[in-house]
């Protein structure tokens, strides 16, 4: 038990914590520099589209891994 | 201000909400801890929902994010995103914390880690620091709420007494009802804040631009102040560095009341369904940060930023909209002070008098209670209205401090090795570093202090517990058969199946 981590046991585990670790690049530095533009998309900041698409991801993501622990029945 | 309305309007909500908030008891008794502390772990999704939805959007989203949108521009949205990564942590992590709880009795995030670490003196230490920046945050929402009275009675309550009556309405429904109390109030404020923020950035806009739509705003400012829509912003100083180590440290500062909040869950189920759609909670920014943009062209000359949505209001708007303006923002800072309140007594109670002491159960119950009364008018009244000019650093600290008992939770859901020395030693050394740099070296190569301190932090942690010895071997099992029921890993291999049945 001393050395062991907790990692993720199955394929959708590892797919989910791909998407987790994705979304938050998303949201940071450097995927964040290349929205960092003045245009506007559908009237408001390419910044303010992307940090909304960001946060609706996220529902997104949860909505999946819902689906999966429910399916493996596992926490 | 001359009309009565915004201020009639604005007490009607503080009326109402001690209605609900007393009405949550519903004739139990709330002397216990696991009744007053935790809602007896009741809440079902929607009420969970807005609890940590309200909870987390304080006084900031009505008064300091319209500030930095008007003064900065759309870096403002960092707060978003974190935001939303925070329901990402509380999808993961609180169903876990849930099921610790319900299985070993915890009720505060420090005597789960007493637990985990069997140190007394560890949980004692967390509470404690912990509770600093609980009081920072308590205080500095107590002011707004002040505030907001002193203005929607046009200087007629003075800040002083703003204070008492913001405070004293709180203390009686706190003291009768509890989580429950903070559960039902937060599910009225949060559902108020969302009508009053699209209602008055919808009206802001059409009196802005004669339409509805926000493209006419940010035209506006994208011919005239192109700066305040990309990073760093208009004042310079959001880089992306500390834009990533912002929402970075954001996201590991595992606060006490989010803690008790995902313990007052019915099953840990409801926490995944009230995480998963938290983040759209967060569209009630979106029309309050507008509001500050228009105010860069609309109010050019305005002394406190911070104040440019009131003032606009005032300006601009009916003054039913500007009374249900005071009503949302007194709503946002109650619904965020009283969940950190709350959580002070509930810890300083539990997790340092009643080891102190030696006190049962019983008797704690009843000291959580009446803890909220010292807590509010002899801490945070004083310091609400004598308005300490350091309470915002103390609060950046007491933040920075927050995101340093990181180690803490990575031996409690990722590493069984981690050790209470190596726990203790990170703590120290990172919290000591997030104090240099937020106080006499602020955010040194625009990296956020709590970031240096968890780069600091993290390799002692791990260096300590590795050369220390580690905590009993049967407490470590029992929180890892929660933490990772389906077996612990080397890097890609399972090498170990802990059978545990789930709990839903």
């Amino acid at each position: 038990m001393r050395r062991l981590l907790v990692l993720p046991t199955s394929r959708a585990g590892w797919r989910l914590l791909i998407a987790f670790v994705a979304l938050v690049a998303a949201g940071t530095w450097p995927v964040i520099g290349l929205v960092n533009r003045t245009t506007l998309v559908m009237g408001l900041p390419l910044m303010v589209v992307w940090s909304y698409l960001v946060i609706f991801a996220c529902v997104v993501v949860m909505l999946i891994g819902n689906h999966i622990v429910e399916r493996d029945d596992h926490e | 201000m001359s009309s009565p309305w915004p201020l009639l309007i604005t007490l009607t909500y503080v009326a109402v909400a001690m209605v609900i908030g007393l009405r949550a008891r519903a004739g139990r008794s709330m002397n216990s801890l696991e009744e007053w502390g935790v809602a007896g772990r009741s809440m079902g999704p929607v009420t969970l929902y807005l609890l940590i939805a309200a909870g987390s959007v304080s006084a900031y989203t009505f008064m300091g994010a319209p500030g930095w949108a008007y003064s900065k521009g759309v870096a403002v949205f960092y707060v978003a995103i974190y935001l939303a990564y925070l329901a990402l942590v509380a999808w993961y992590f609180g169903p876990k914390v849930w099921q610790f709880g319900e299985q070993f009795g915890h009720v505060t995030q420090a005597s789960a880690i007493a637990d985990r670490y069997q140190s007394p003196t560890l949980g004692a230490l967390a509470a404690l620091v912990m509770a600093i920046g609980s009081v920072a945050y308590a205080v500095l929402q107590t002011i707004g709420s002040a505030y907001i009275l002193f203005v929607m009675s046009g200087g007629v309550i003075p800040i002083w007494l703003g204070v008492f009556l913001v405070l004293g309405c709180i203390a009686v429904y706190l003291y009768a009802s509890g989580q429950r109390a903070i559960g039902r109030t937060n599910a009225f404020q949060g559902v108020l804040m969302l009508i009053v923020a699209w209602a008055v950035g919808l009206w802001a806009v059409q009196s802005a631009t004669g339409g509805l739509s926000f493209a006419g705003v940010f035209e506006r400012i994208q011919a005239d102040h192109g700066e305040f829509l990309t990073l760093p912003g208009a004042g310079g100083d959001m880089s992306f560095s500390f834009w990533t180590t912002s929402i970075i440290v954001s996201m590991f500062s595992f606060m006490p009341p989010v803690w008790t909040q995902w313990m007052s869950a019915s099953s840990a189920r409801t926490i995944r369904r009230s995480a998963t759609w938290l983040p759209t909670y967060y569209v009630v920014i979106l029309p309050m940060v507008v509001v500050g943009f228009i105010g860069i062209f609309s109010l050019p000359e305005l002394a406190r930023a911070d104040t440019v949505a009131l003032e606009y209001a005032m300006q601009h708007l009916p003054v039913v909209l500007v009374g249900l303006l005071g009503a949302g923002t007194l709503a946002a800072s109650m619904s965020s002070s009283e969940p950190f309140i709350h959580s002070i007594s509930l810890s300083l109670s539990k997790d340092v008098l009643q080891p102190v002491l030696k006190l049962s159960d019983g008797v704690t119950g009843k000291l959580a209670r009446l803890l909220i009364l010292p807590v509010m008018f002899l801490v945070v009244a004083p310091l609400a209205i004598a308005e300490p000019g350091s309470l915002v650093m103390i609060l950046l600290v007491g933040l920075g401090f927050a995101s340093q008992v990181l180690p803490a939770f990575i031996g409690m859901f990722f590493w069984p090795r981690a050790s209470r020395l190596g726990v203790m030693a990170g703590i120290v050394a990172g919290f000591l570093v997030t104090v240099v740099f937020t106080t006499l070296w602020p955010h040194p190569l625009g990296i956020h202090a709590g970031f240096w301190g968890l780069m600091i932090n993290l390799p002692i942690f791990i260096a300590v517990s590795l050369i220390t010895p580690a905590t009993n071997a049967e407490v470590v099992e029992r929180f890892f058969r929660i933490s990772a029921p389906r077996g612990l890993s080397y890097i890609g291999q399972q090498i170990e199946q802990v059978k545990t049945p789930t709990s839903r």
